[in-house]
């Protein structure tokens, strides 16, 4: 368990995690079973990447990040959850955690997702409904090829400004 | 009341959510090989293997037909090669089952000393076992549902209560159609599938314990192994990449082939007996019993070439055939030369797919009764760069022990010791995705992802006013579409008429923790946030016998009208 005491980010009482990260009750989540319903399927919610697996984002190692997601992973994957009321919810929290996980236990992904999330959060003090972040398989394929020269991250920003956009003018329609 | 004997799930014949037990049933582990079988369960503080009244732990899966009371490798006393030579055994089912007349797998079964025929054009092989001379027809589900009856009865007769629940192997190449197949077996048998799980995953499990009891006795820190797991029988060669610690098994790659004893011993077959192909065909009573001799002949020769060099072959085929040939090893291997290279790829891939260097992985674990065989364990050894092998296992046990800890662990059985404090994070054999971008297989959730999984892809129209779109799902990894397994179709009806690129079709694909996949589309027009029509909701597969045909017929009478193209923005 010292691993979850890491959490200081968060200072979260740990031994209630499914209340600790707000999955089941957050308005996100409802938000986001809505838009199931409606459009899409997308499970993740605007979590932060490393609330979801407790760590603290700044300074966690890999080993940390692992255990991490092993012990949630055992407390939290459907298989271990034998209330059968609670197996959906548990499903769509070990998606969340391993959607979390793949990212973060990349190295290149988690720098990828750590500038981000400095944008992000730039982003949402403005107002601005935020992409969400997905660690899919052509966003790595992305990533490898990107250099980490101030030029290319200048450049990727550029990307993400466009995208921003044609959000807004989405939302126009 | 009296328990049916046939419990059906779902119309799609497949098992459903586990419904809530009212007490807590421990699920029996079984792996039912395509030669061998064995059964196991968690004790209480252990696994134990169950034994049959022939007190033997591991048996041979087989039914015998004879007038009206088939029986099975259970109880059976009788010896296998007699029974082998008569034409009424049917053996070899798990390689049989789920497969269509066109498969390499199902012609090279033709020669089994039972009748299998096919007529090539996509449908169910016939399978027929000599009955009083008459050829009493078979499917491989009924001849799995009449062994597993007889495998439950041998375990409730031990256990003094009636057992539901169990975890059956499975072999990593299985399509999830063979496994609707497997399921139905043990629906017919009266049995509810718990998991099915890929045999080296349960061995990783069971290693997974081993390391975790090793870390307590050493007070050590548990840190991560990464374990390689080879894992070879009669029918099927699995490989796993798993990295473990602390009870948890994570799967990180899965590869595996239809390549196995069975391979080996029918390159021998035609080694000694080039025509014997031929020889066999029209499966006359006479024949039948030739190719029984001969297939027990080479069998005994294969065993004998694992501890020693050279053998003698000397079998009477009557008729004046005789074969009289020394074998030495050196020519079993170069016979079987494309099998072991087999082997190897599957080993680099699956390695590759798992990012893993050969050198960071710290066990390397040989299961499976082809083990035994000296130019198996070297190649694995080779291939992993002469690592020494992993000794903590019993190759024939480690599959259904793992098994056994799976059942009980999804059972929700607490061991005070913390034995089962154990968990296996699953991967995706294989991708499953659609017919999209011409006739290509693009992946929605592709293979070794962490399972339960859900993942989405956006596709648009080919065509300007396009109002209709075919969903078709596929699972493998072949690059074109008909490379690929079949699990379904459907049609997405009532797409806004829009220039062609402009409606985003969604598509979602869900496998929930008892491995039950699901597929949901819809629409969505660019500036609004809401479905232009319902969500369809799919399960998969839902593709019936015949289905060989289905892709074909769609591409006859739709062509290219209906297709999907991703929509490379969005996805």
């Amino acid at each position: 368990m010292d691993v979850l005491s890491l959490s200081s980010s968060s200072s979260l009482s740990m031994c209630k995690p499914f209340q600790s990260h707000g999955l089941p009750l957050s308005k996100q989540q409802r938000v986001s079973n809505v838009k199931f319903g409606a459009v899409s399927c997308r499970v993740t919610t605007q979590e932060n990447l490393y609330k979801v697996l407790s760590v603290s984002p700044g300074n966690a190692t890999m080993d940390e990040i692992k255990r991490a997601y092993r012990s949630m992973a055992l407390q939290y994957h459907p298989d271990v959850c034998h209330d059968p009321s609670m197996k959906e919810e548990s499903t769509r929290m070990f998606v969340e955690l391993n959607a979390a996980y793949k990212t973060l236990s990349n190295p290149r992904l988690r720098e990828q997702y750590d500038t981000e999330l400095g944008q992000r959060s730039k982003v949402m003090s403005v107002g601005v409904d935020h992409e969400r972040w997905r660690g899919s398989k052509l966003q790595e394929e992305m990533i490898e090829v990107k250099t980490r020269s101030r030029r290319r991250m200048a450049q990727k920003r550029g990307i993400s400004g466009t995208r921003m956009r044609s959000q807004n003018m989405k939302d126009r329609h | 009341m009296a328990e049916p004997a046939y419990i059906v799930t779902s119309d799609s014949e497949t098992t459903g959510e586990e419904k809530p037990s009212t007490f807590s049933e421990i699920a029996i582990g079984i792996d039912i090989g395509t030669s061998q079988c064995s059964v196991a369960m968690w004790s209480g503080s252990r696994v134990e293997l169950l034994k049959n009244t022939g007190n033997q732990k591991i048996m041979k899966s087989y039914v015998t037909f004879k007038g009206n009371t088939p029986s099975g490798g259970v109880c059976s006393q009788l010896s296998h090669e007699d029974e082998m030579l008569s034409g009424a055994t049917i053996f070899n089912m798990k390689r049989l089952i789920g497969r269509v007349d066109t498969d390499p797998v199902v012609h090279a079964s033709k020669n089994l000393p039972f009748l299998v025929q096919t007529l090539d054009i996509g449908v169910r092989p016939f399978i027929a076992a000599l009955v009083n001379n008459m050829w009493r027809s078979t499917t491989p589900e009924e001849v799995l549902a009449i062994f597993l009856v007889e495998l439950r009865a041998m375990i409730e007769a031990q256990l003094k209560r009636r057992i539901r629940n169990v975890v059956l192997t499975v072999p990593v190449s299985f399509s999830r159609f063979q496994l609707t197949r497997i399921e139905r077996a043990c629906a017919m048998a009266g049995l509810h599938v718990l998991r099915l799980m890929p045999e080296p995953t349960a061995v990783a499990l069971l290693y997974a314990q081993q390391q975790q009891q090793n870390a307590h006795e050493n007070m050590g820190s548990g840190c991560e192994k990464i374990a390689l797991i080879f894992n070879m029988g009669a029918g099927y060669c699995d490989v796993a990449v798993t990295a473990t610690a602390g009870g948890v098994s994570q799967i990180k790659a899965l590869a595996g082939s239809t390549i196995g004893g069975e391979d080996l011993l029918q390159n021998m077959m035609r080694h000694l007996l080039p025509e014997s192909g031929n020889l066999f065909q029209n499966h006359r009573v006479k024949e039948i019993k030739r190719m029984g001799l001969l297939r027990v002949a080479t069998q005994d020769a294969i065993h004998q070439l694992s501890s020693q060099t050279s053998v003698q072959v000397d079998v009477d085929l009557g008729d004046g055939l005789k074969i009289w040939k020394t074998v030495d090893r050196e020519e079993f291997e170069e016979v079987n030369r494309k099998v072991f290279e087999k082997c190897e790829s599957l080993i680099i891939q699956c390695l590759k797919d798992a990012k893993v260097e050969v050198e960071d992985v710290n066990d390397v674990i040989v299961v499976g009764g082809c083990s035994y065989i000296p130019r198996v364990k070297n190649l694995v050894a080779n291939t992993c760069k002469g690592k020494e092998l992993y000794k903590g296992m019993n190759p024939l046990e480690a599959p259904v022990c793992g098994a056994a800890l799976e059942g009980a662990v999804a059972s929700g059985i607490n061991d005070p010791l913390g034995n089962l404090d154990l968990l296996t994070i699953q991967a995706t054999p294989l991708a499953i995705g659609i017919r999209a971008d011409g006739n290509k297989f693009v992946p929605v959730i592709p293979k070794d992802t962490a399972m339960p999984a859900r993942k989405e892809l956006v596709f648009t129209t080919i065509h300007d006013n396009q109002t209709e779109a075919l969903i078709i799902v596929y699972e493998g990894e072949g690059e074109k579409a008909e490379e690929n397994h079949l699990l379904g179709y459907f049609k997405i009806m009532g797409i806004p008429a829009a220039p062609k690129g402009m409606p985003e079709i969604n598509v979602c694909m869900d496998i929930d923790a008892a491995n039950v996949l699901r597929v949901l589309a819809g629409v969505v027009m660019p500036g609004s946030r809401k479905p232009a029509i319902p969500v369809m909701e799919v399960r998969m597969p839902s593709v019936d016998d015949g289905h060989g045909w289905c892709a074909e017929a769609l591409n006859r009478s739709y062509g290219a009208s209906l297709d999907l193209v991703t929509l490379q923005n969005k996805a």
